[in-house]
């Protein structure tokens, strides 16, 4: 295996950033994302980042198009998006599997998000397996291996005080290629990943719920949450969207931005019908969109098991204790 | 599947893969039709006068302008160079349109949607149910039907409102559809008023008032007649399969991305608005 000490990973980073634009993992401002690869960025291995890398692909907010209305007219611009390869360095198997997810959204059932294609068609993945689970994470019980990423275009691996490189598509060998003289060939073995503090059994959950829409866990399981929305914000395969306009004067720009199916206005009808009225509905759907319906519509669950809702929710709603809940109901 | 091109949708649909489908079109408003105090049919043509998509019966289109939004709606009509759609006042956008005159320039995109299903109606005798504004979605079937006559067999509408000023269609109600051969048109209004000397009463009961015999039947109106309505037609013997209605939810995408429009795994934006109660049985009761 080609590899490369972690103390001269900023080498081949730089060598990277010649011909790509380099997101690398780093914290920044009290948290953890992706951000510009600089020299003196303070780049996270040891552990994933706090916002997953879903906004490189499908950003909080997005312009769609610019319109001029004047009077009765209405004149459409087109914005072009920013051009250049992106090379998205250190991402974990569960944010690569969320981007399998958000293919089958985008990019399948007879139309193609142009927005997400261009941006998903510009970058290069780096994907980087875990030497040890963090307290939240249960990927494995999600069906995603820690150690070997779907759809990367490189594999890297961590292996102590080394990274390993392997690489996985063309588009990744031509990633080596350019750093190929920084590397080095060692004999060294897919490492073997930590052992997971939060196990649970969802083998079995989706077809569990099929049944499950009127069952009184609902009430139970959305008892305690706030509908804040911010499970939805962190989630890496939580895709949901809104269209609107900023209108100055003449001038009107349509963005597109992330919704939440937590909160009672995304469902509201003009006519004052509301199908989910309440957070019942609400906190249900979301539950049933990641396990039953996600899964029935395009084969593959929609959580990855980071454990980002599970971190950041304020009232301890956690997933794995709702599939628990739904494994163990009658 | 979809024969226009290898997308892999289970239904033929009519979409150019090089444009953005979530950017419209450029589009004006070539006609307004004042249906009643609430409702008015708009005729909509791109720019350069041309159809700015061709929608099968019960496709939907989204409308926008451009300084208040954009809302999804379906299509009631088409001609040879525009679409139809009645639309009633009852938010920001919709109240907006309701103030804006021939010659509007709107954003238009389209068509979205699974549609009326044609094969299988064809060569059947069609019983229509609406009230009030949900006879839009039906009126692109009824007008197909009449377009292709001689592909379908008796032809009946069973059409309410809560009164004579509440109507929408009248000229079709009153004078084109009841000339159109072999076709039976049944309207009534919710109470008696001063010079109607038509039927009074609920649409459900006088559909069980008239006792037509079981055939394919589509449903559209406010989610309350719908309800009383169903449950007369599976009385009279009304197969499952052969009710169809059409759902709404709110969208913003019309086209299966934005996520909010899903009743349970299906997408009211791809896979409805139309569905048969043998489907919706399916469903969760979330609608």
């Amino acid at each position: 295996m080609l590899v490369v000490l972690k103390a001269k990973l900023k080498d081949i980073l730089n060598t990277l950033a010649e011909e790509y634009k380099v997101l690398v993992p780093a914290k920044i401002e009290d948290t953890s994302k992706f951000i510009s690869y600089k020299d003196n960025v303070d780049i996270i291995l040891d552990e994933n980042v706090k916002l997953s890398p879903k906004d490189v692909f499908f950003p909080q907010t997005e312009k769609m198009y610019k319109m001029k209305t004047v009077k009765t007219s209405m004149e459409l611009e087109n914005i072009t998006d920013e051009a250049g390869k992106k090379l998205l360095f250190g991402v974990r198997s569960c944010d690569m599997k969320s981007l399998d997810c958000f293919d089958q959204v985008f990019l399948t059932k007879g139309y193609i998000d142009e927005f997400y294609k261009n941006k998903r068609d510009s970058v290069v993945t780096i994907a980087l397996s875990c030497s040890q689970p963090m307290q939240t994470c249960f990927c494995s019980a999600m069906g995603v291996d820690s150690q070997k990423a779907v759809g990367a275009d490189v594999q890297a691996y961590d292996l102590g005080d080394k990274i390993g490189l392997e690489a996985i598509s063309d588009e990744g060998s031509k990633v080596i290629e350019l750093i190929k003289g920084q590397l080095t060939e060692e004999g060294a073995e897919v490492p073997q990943p930590g052992e997971f503090y939060l196990k649970v059994d969802a083998d079995g959950v989706s077809e569990k719920l099929n049944g499950m829409f009127e069952s009184p866990i609902w009430d139970d399981v959305s008892k305690k949450c706030l509908n804040c929305g911010a499970c939805t914000y962190v989630c890496p395969t939580c895709h949901c969207f809104d269209i609107s306009q900023e209108v100055r004067g003449e001038n009107v720009t349509k963005y597109r931005c992330w919704d939440s199916c937590m909160f009672g206005e995304y469902t509201q009808m003009a006519g004052g019908h509301n199908p989910r009225p309440t957070k019942k509905e609400r906190v249900r759907n979301r539950f049933m969109h990641k396990l039953n319906y996600f899964p029935d519509r395009y084969n593959m669950l929609l959580c990855t098991g980071c454990g980002r809702c599970i971190n950041v929710c304020p009232v301890n709603l956690d997933i794995t204790s709702v599939i628990k809940q739904i494994k163990e109901a009658e | 599947m979809c024969e226009n091109c290898s997308c892999g949708n289970d239904h033929n649909h009519d979409h150019d893969h090089d444009q953005n489908v979530l950017i419209p079109q450029r589009g004006k408003i070539i006609n307004i039709v004042e249906e009643t105090s609430d409702t008015k049919t708009f005729s909509i043509s791109t720019i350069d006068d041309k159809k700015p998509f061709d929608p099968q019966p019960g496709q939907l289109g989204m409308l926008s302008l451009g300084n208040v939004g954009e809302a999804i709606f379906s299509v009631t009509n088409k001609g040879e160079n525009h679409i139809e759609m009645a639309i009633k006042a009852v938010g920001e956008l919709t109240n907006a349109l309701h103030e804006v005159e021939v010659g509007q320039e709107v954003g238009i995109r389209g068509a979205y949607g699974n549609g009326f299903p044609l094969d299988f109606c064809k060569g059947k005798d069609l019983l229509f149910i609406g009230g009030g504004i949900g006879l839009a979605p039906v009126r692109s079937l009824i007008m197909h039907c009449i377009r292709n006559r001689d592909d379908y067999g008796k032809l009946t509408v069973i059409y309410g409102a809560r009164s004579k000023a509440d109507l929408c269609f009248k000229e079709d109600l009153f004078e084109n559809w009841p000339k159109v051969p072999n076709m039976d048109v049944f309207v009534t209004i919710d109470r008696e008023e001063e010079g109607w000397d038509g039927h009074v009463g609920f649409v459900p009961s006088y559909v069980e008032e008239l006792a037509l015999k079981p055939q394919v039947t589509v449903v559209c109106g406010p989610p309350i007649m719908i309800k009383f309505t169903l449950p007369g037609l599976q009385k009279m013997g009304y197969a499952d399969t052969d009710i169809i209605t059409t759902l709404e939810m709110r969208m913003k995408c019309g086209v299966g991305k934005c996520g909010r429009c899903n009743i349970g795994s299906k997408y009211v934006c791809l896979d409805g608005p139309v569905f048969t109660l043998a489907e919706m049985k399916d469903l969760p009761q979330e609608y």
